[in-house]
């Protein structure tokens, strides 16, 4: 009796059938999320990855001059490489330039050293004509990057298939002839003081943008209904208004010969002929900025102040604290899911904006993103683009690991 | 119900099919610019050779038709391009490589087209359209008594005190910087690009802007769009800016009383290249509509809407014999062009070849110039 098992009305044992029924629920549960985990490995999984890919692969230039790698190999790094060196690089480069697929390589040189391009395009050009031998003499006459032993050093440092040099590039390092790492040209250090604007430009408009907020939000979240309404229609406006638009429409208000200067000259806060510079610079930044990301603080802020139940204060005001003491200890804490939410969203958003700042910002309007920007549209480096996207990527992670350790991920609320 | 729209949906599916596979897509900066171009040569190359041509607006740069090629799919055909990016894409191999008496029409006295052209082009890939100008303006109404008539003027900060309007990036500002401290270009001579490739010939070209941006008395204000220059000088921001020489002529026609100073100017070019495997290629109607467009008077017919001038020697002389040739009916355009005798007494040429191979170092160190402002 005891080992005869239950069978179901087919003959299939019942633990059998069930467990089948349950796959299927399974199946159909797993069925439903599908195309939103189909949509995150599209969207989001694979275009990451890639990215990071992108910033360490190298391999182009590797399979394209063999040869000349090969011969680098026993090179010092302290004079012009000998012969057998030159002559390497003719046995690559030769086939290239009469097959046209040359091109990839002066792009990819180029980003190593400035000066690259023009002098393999000459090369490209009279490298049909050489005579098989003397093969240094023939290269140091055709351009002088063959004189320079800087170009060979680059070319030499661009050997391993994977390399993180991109990432240095974006600290302001990258590779002496050695392959230690040292720190770019004194005039060519900008990476660091981008980096350190962007911080700080998203840490400052995360902070005006949390002392506005939160006695919008409060306010949003006690008045009556009707009232309310009107206030909230108010806080989304803008937010239902193109980027560029609002950007624009700041420009309009904050130059010099604008209405808010006409304002304080009017009041006689300063004279006609010295008006104040609202724009062009980091106030022009703040301000566009923190209006425009509003809203995102708003609006955490404002569903979680909607949960506290008012008679909390009033019970701490009857136990005798001061209306301070009772905002301090009771609401404030209960606030913290908000701003904590609020704040993340503001910073993570505010760290990637480009237009707002390079519109309004002027000198100092240029940050990271501006860069890779420029970078993915101008000079077509992706490789450097993907390799400032992620340490972006990376930053932002940071943040939210922080956040998380400080506040506690769990303790943050969206609505 | 259901009937009507798969119909539609059929009907729009064969409507697509059938443009896409006779269109010739170009794609060009927008604005005043585009609608240049459209009307002036799009709109009759299309009605010619029966072939649509469609107009798409992009911001430059090459990274969108490197995506398309990348992800194998290319929509674009023609390409409205500055001449570093004809040197980048043909290194990447994005562009076809033109040959180019045999690929372009003649001018209508028979000299090939190699020899039309003002000069040579900066890659196998590129075809002249306009020429335009990098040269500064400044408010008539505004300035006072004294005006300024030279490229030194413009960093002359004790006569005309106030803001000065720069691009933001080096192209241009390091040109007229050196110029300015005393290289004289000539009639577009190589020299400027000489001094600024020798030793410290970066490093004086930016310490001049850098004390004309630092000057209590001057200050730079630096442009992004190429419409907020007239904009700037208009509502009083700044007293001089540089600029692109359309703009301020349309500023000009709307009636803001601006004043181009031409005395060192940069001439620059425009482009179209070829996309390769486009749509149009392998059928070869996307050759067609460029050879078409690039005619003598395909270039003298954008120069009707705007105030560039087109590459051809041979389609000034249709405007000059045409005048007054501008839209309007009463503006004469050839004092306008940047090629004008009275405009090019001293100029610099661009040189797509300075900044292709250096514009990735001189931006680094331009950028942190501006952070030490």
């Amino acid at each position: 009796m005891s080992t005869e098992k239950i069978l179901s009305s087919d003959g299939i044992p019942l633990e059998i059938s069930l467990k089948k029924a349950e796959r299927k629920n399974k199946l159909k549960a797993l069925m439903l999320v599908g195309p939103l985990f189909l949509f995150l490995i599209i969207t989001y999984i694979f275009p990451i990855g890639d990215m990071l890919f992108r910033s360490v692969d190298d391999r182009m230039i590797t399979q394209k001059l063999p040869n000349t790698f090969a011969a680098l190999e026993k090179w010092d790094g302290k004079e012009l490489p000998d012969e057998a060196t030159y002559e390497a690089f003719y046995k690559d480069f030769y086939p290239l330039a009469i097959n046209k697929e040359a091109g990839k390589l002066y792009q990819r040189l180029n980003y190593e050293k400035s000066g690259f391009s023009s002098g393999l395009k000459k090369t490209n050009r009279t490298i049909k004509k050489f005579e098989k031998a003397n093969y240094k003499e023939q290269f140091m006459a055709t351009h002088k990057i063959w004189k320079d032993v800087d170009y060979w050093i680059a070319l030499k440092n661009t050997a391993p298939n994977w390399s993180y040099a991109k990432y240095l590039k974006g600290l302001d390092l990258k590779f002496d002839q050695d392959r230690n790492i040292i720190q770019q040209d004194e005039d060519r250090r900008i990476h660091k003081i981008l980096w350190l604007r962007t911080i700080k430009v998203a840490f400052w408009v995360t902070v005006f943008c949390f002392l506005l907020a939160y006695p919008i939000s409060h306010l949003l979240a006690t008045l009556p209904m009707k009232y309310s309404n009107l206030l909230m229609i108010c806080v989304l406006l803008p937010f239902w208004t193109s980027l560029l638009v609002r950007t624009s429409s700041w420009m309009v208000l904050l130059q010099q010969q604008g209405p808010i200067n006409d304002l304080i000259v009017w009041l006689g806060w300063a004279a006609d002929d010295n008006r104040p510079e609202l724009m062009y610079n980091v106030v022009g930044t703040f301000v566009a900025m923190t209006q425009i990301l509003l809203p995102f603080m708003v609006l955490p802020l404002y569903s979680v102040m909607k949960t506290i139940s008012p008679s909390l204060m009033r019970a701490g005001k009857s136990l005798g604290g001061t209306p301070f003491t009772a905002f301090r200890q009771i609401y404030f804490p209960l606030t913290i899911p908000g701003i904590g939410a609020g704040c993340l969203l503001v910073f993570i958003l505010a760290i990637g904006y480009y237009i707002t700042p390079a519109l309004v910002g002027g000198a100092s309007g240029s940050l990271i993103s501006n860069t890779i920007a420029y970078h993915m549209k101008s000079s077509l480096d992706w490789s450097f683009a993907a390799a400032l996207g992620s340490m972006l990527l990376v930053g932002v992670l940071t943040i939210y690991w922080i956040y998380n350790k400080l506040v506690g991920i769990d303790n943050i609320k969206l609505g | 119900m259901k009937k009507i729209s798969k119909l539609l949906l059929a009907l729009s599916f064969v409507l697509s099919i059938t443009t896409s596979a006779f269109a010739v897509t170009v794609v060009s900066w927008g604005g005043a610019y585009t609608e240049s171009q459209k009307l002036g040569y799009g709109d009759p190359t299309a009605a010619k050779l029966g072939i649509p041509v469609n107009w798409v607006d992009y911001t430059g740069g090459l990274s969108e038709i490197k995506a398309q090629k990348e992800a194998g799919k290319i929509t674009w055909d023609i390409i409205d391009v500055y001449a570093k990016d004809t040197i980048v894409g043909c290194d990447e191999g994005i562009f076809h490589e033109f040959d180019f008496d045999k690929d372009f029409a003649p001018a209508p006295d028979g000299t090939p087209a190699s020899q039309d052209f003002f000069t040579g082009m900066p890659s196998k890939c590129a075809v002249g359209n306009i020429l335009y100008s990098w040269n500064y303006a400044y408010n008539d109404a505004t300035i006072g008594a004294k005006k300024p008539n030279s490229l030194k003027d413009f960093f002359d900060t004790k006569n005309f005190p106030g803001k000065r309007a720069i691009y933001k990036g080096a192209m241009s500002n390091l040109e007229i910087a050196i110029t300015a401290d005393g290289v004289n270009p000539g009639k577009g001579s190589d020299l400027t690009y000489r001094k600024l490739e020798a030793d410290g010939g970066i490093d004086r070209a930016m310490n001049k802007l850098k004390a004309l941006c630092t000057d209590p008395n001057g200050g730079c204000v630096f442009w992004n769009a190429g419409a907020q220059p007239p904009e700037l000088l208009a509502n009083g921001e700044v007293v001089m800016a540089t600029g692109w020489n359309g703009r301020f002529f349309n500023a000009q026609m709307e009636g803001t009383p601006l004043v181009q100073v031409w005395d060192g100017q940069i001439l620059d070019y425009e482009y179209f290249a070829l996309v390769k495997d486009g749509p149009g290629y392998a059928d070869g109607s996307a050759m067609k509509v460029l050879r078409e467009m690039t005619s003598t008077e395909g270039l003298a017919g954008s120069a009707k809407y705007i105030a560039y001038a087109p590459w051809r020697k041979s389609s000034i002389a249709i405007i000059d014999a045409g005048e007054p040739w501008f839209k309007d009916g009463k503006t004469s355009m050839v004092q306008h062009m940047p090629t004008a005798p009275a405009n090019t007494k001293r100029y610099i040429l661009m040189n797509p070849d300075f900044w292709a191979d250096n514009q990735d170092e001189i931006g680094e160190k331009w950028e942190a110039m501006k952070a030490g402002l």
